[in-house]
């Protein structure tokens, strides 16, 4: 063992160096800055003028929706509801004339889109993505939450440099283990019983594992003290 | 009162990565599950130890850090264990943690062994769901940081990846945070320290050491190959003292403790999470 203060040495400089390491990271994120590029920033006059460049405000990759029901398009396709035939999605007033509207709570009517990150823990309220009244459709041209401007009107409000990518997140994302992940959302759904399946794959492997250690070694150890232990059946 | 003789298991490096698991893995859980239980009483209650909502995450954004700092580092560590003068030997041969032909005949003896139809495999260093245990942290360590870091630079990642990636990174994070605190609160602890030959405690990896009568019962064919190898005598090692015994098996209960206190919370308020 003449190499083991070699070795310990070197371990210690790279434990050093790695440790040094934490001093050149970023802090974590706070509140996010307004960046267009690695090396070029936000100044001031887009930040107040609300011009950005022409490429953020695009969504380049991303399809935004699954549009037809039952046809998947590209390799992770993924939307924010299931993808049924949405009636109503390209109205200025999604709600005009729907009969008890002014009568109810959103979540009387929309169960589903109250359990997301946003709502359940963020406590935001509804109005603070969807705006006053009218509430306009999603798809609807000049909705602030169409995909071509959804990230600068709704999410840059909170989430400062967000981009249309940035936007591409599922807000209301559906049960990731349910039907409709299975049909909007397939990566969703296929991560989620992959994981589920792990998990309960090894515990049910590892608990009865475990438990017959446990049994069969309380019996070893009674019959040990009369004989010796490795030949007891 | 003559010693038992006893033989070394783990060094002080091992130790203290260990050690420092322990203690990094347990403050993500309670800060990770004071973020995932905030919407239930309980949840609140130990946000509140954190310092809130905010506070929390950034404990667990900064431990994360040292977390993935100290992979890196343990990921070294194992190169320089490697003996570079037989790599492959090294690597795949009776000490070394990667899994191999003989854990599944190991398996398959200890299965018959459970119901006394066999006699008990002899294991060599390592035992099969000792290396399981291993290679669980060491997979699941990068993908709980690479999801990690994903969600804590949201911005950054989408300009590389689509945005909802995100919303997998998220599901991954919770759905691996919550397979690694379960199979660590159970099936760890009971393997490790309550099983009825370990009770009340597996000091090995607190001690460095393990009386060689209990090494030769568990695992006969690792003192057997010290033994032909005549590097016995080389790793016999001193007991532990008294007042660091002490210490140990009072931290390493608190853990436990803690640990277990996390698990059934977390499952009994499971219900009340409120998301998806
Ligand atoms: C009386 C029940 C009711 C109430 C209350 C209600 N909605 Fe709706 N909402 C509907 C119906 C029905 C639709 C059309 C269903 C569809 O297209 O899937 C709809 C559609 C929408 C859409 C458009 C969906 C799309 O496909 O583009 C949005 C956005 C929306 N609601 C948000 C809200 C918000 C925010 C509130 C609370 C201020 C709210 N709703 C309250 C019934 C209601
Ligand atoms: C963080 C902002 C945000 C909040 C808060 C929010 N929404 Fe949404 N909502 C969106 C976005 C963005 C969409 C467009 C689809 C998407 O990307 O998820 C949407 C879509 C919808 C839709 C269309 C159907 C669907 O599932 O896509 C309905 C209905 C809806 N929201 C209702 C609500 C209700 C009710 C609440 C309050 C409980 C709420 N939203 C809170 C951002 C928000
Ligand atoms: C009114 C403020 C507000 C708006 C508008 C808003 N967010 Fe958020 N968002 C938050 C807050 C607050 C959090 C932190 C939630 C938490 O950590 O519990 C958050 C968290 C997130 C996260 C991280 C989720 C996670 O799992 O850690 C993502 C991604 C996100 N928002 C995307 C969006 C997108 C996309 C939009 C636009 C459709 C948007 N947000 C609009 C306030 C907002």
């Amino acid at each position: 063992m003449a190499r083991e203060p070699a070795v310990l040495r070197i371990f210690v400089i790279l434990v050093a160096l790695a440790a040094g390491a934490i001093l050149l990271l970023p802090p974590p994120a706070s509140a996010q800055e307004e960046v267009a590029s690695a090396i070029r920033r936000y100044k001031e006059k887009e930040a107040s003028t609300g011009y950005y460049e022409e490429y953020e405000v695009r969504p380049r990759r991303q399809r935004p929706f699954v549009e037809i029901p039952g046809v998947q398009v590209g390799l992770f396709p993924y939307s924010p509801s299931a993808a049924e035939v949405r009636v109503r999605t390209r109205l200025a007033d999604s709600h005009m004339g729907i009969a008890f509207y002014t009568d109810k709570t959103c979540v009387a009517c929309h169960p589903q889109e109250a359990k997301d990150i946003h709502t359940v823990r963020a406590n935001l309220t509804c109005r603070q993505c969807h705006g006053g009244e009218p509430i306009a459709s999603i798809q609807y041209f000049n909705s602030p939450m169409n995909p071509i401007r959804k990230h600068a009107y709704v999410c840059a409000k909170c989430h400062e440099g967000s981009s249309a990518s940035f936007a591409s997140y599922i807000i209301h994302e559906p049960a990731p283990g349910s039907m409709a992940a299975l049909k909007s959302f397939p990566l969703l759904y296929i991560v989620y019983w992959f994981m589920t399946v792990l998990l309960v794959g090894t515990l049910a492997f590892f608990i009865p594992h475990s438990f017959l250690t446990g049994v069969r070694e309380l019996f070893t150890r009674k019959k040990e003290a009369k004989n010796d232990a490795d030949t007891t059946h | 009162m003559t010693p038992t003789p006893r033989i070394k298991r783990f060094s002080v490096i091992e130790r203290l990565f260990h050690l420092s698991l322990m203690i990094t893995f347990l403050l993500q859980t309670a800060t990770g599950f004071s973020r995932l239980y905030i919407t239930t009483a309980w949840g609140k209650k130990i946000n509140a130890v954190f310092g809130g909502y905010d506070n929390s995450l950034l404990i667990h954004k900064w431990v994360g850090v040292v977390m993935m700092v100290g992979f890196v580092i343990h990921t070294v560590y194992l190169f320089t264990r490697i003996n570079w003068r037989t790599p492959v030997k090294s690597v795949f041969g009776e000490d070394s943690l990667v899994p191999n032909i003989a854990d599944l005949k190991h398996f398959g003896q200890r299965i018959l062994w459970f119901f006394g139809l066999g006699s008990r495999p002899r294991f060599s260093r390592w035992t099969y769901w000792e290396k399981f245990d291993y290679w669980a942290v060491y997979w699941g360590l990068p993908l709980l940081a690479i999801t990690g870091v994903m969600l804590m630079y949201p911005m950054v990642t989408s300009r590389f990846l689509p945005g909802w990636s995100l919303n997998i990174a998220a599901l991954l994070h919770r759905a691996e945070a919550i397979l690694a605190v379960t199979y660590i609160f159970i099936v760890h602890f009971f393997i490790g320290h309550l099983r009825p030959s370990s009770f009340p405690m597996n000091e090995a990896m607190f001690s460095g050491s393990v009386p060689l009568e209990e090494a030769n019962e568990e695992k006969p064919a690792w003192v057997e190959s010290l033994q032909n190898s005549g590097r016995l005598k080389m790793v016999s090692a001193a007991a532990p003292v008294l007042w660091y015994r002490v210490v140990y098996f009072v931290f390493g209960y608190a853990v436990l403790l803690f640990g277990v206190y996390l698990l059934i919370n977390g499952i009994m308020y499971a219900r009340q999470v409120g998301l998806h």
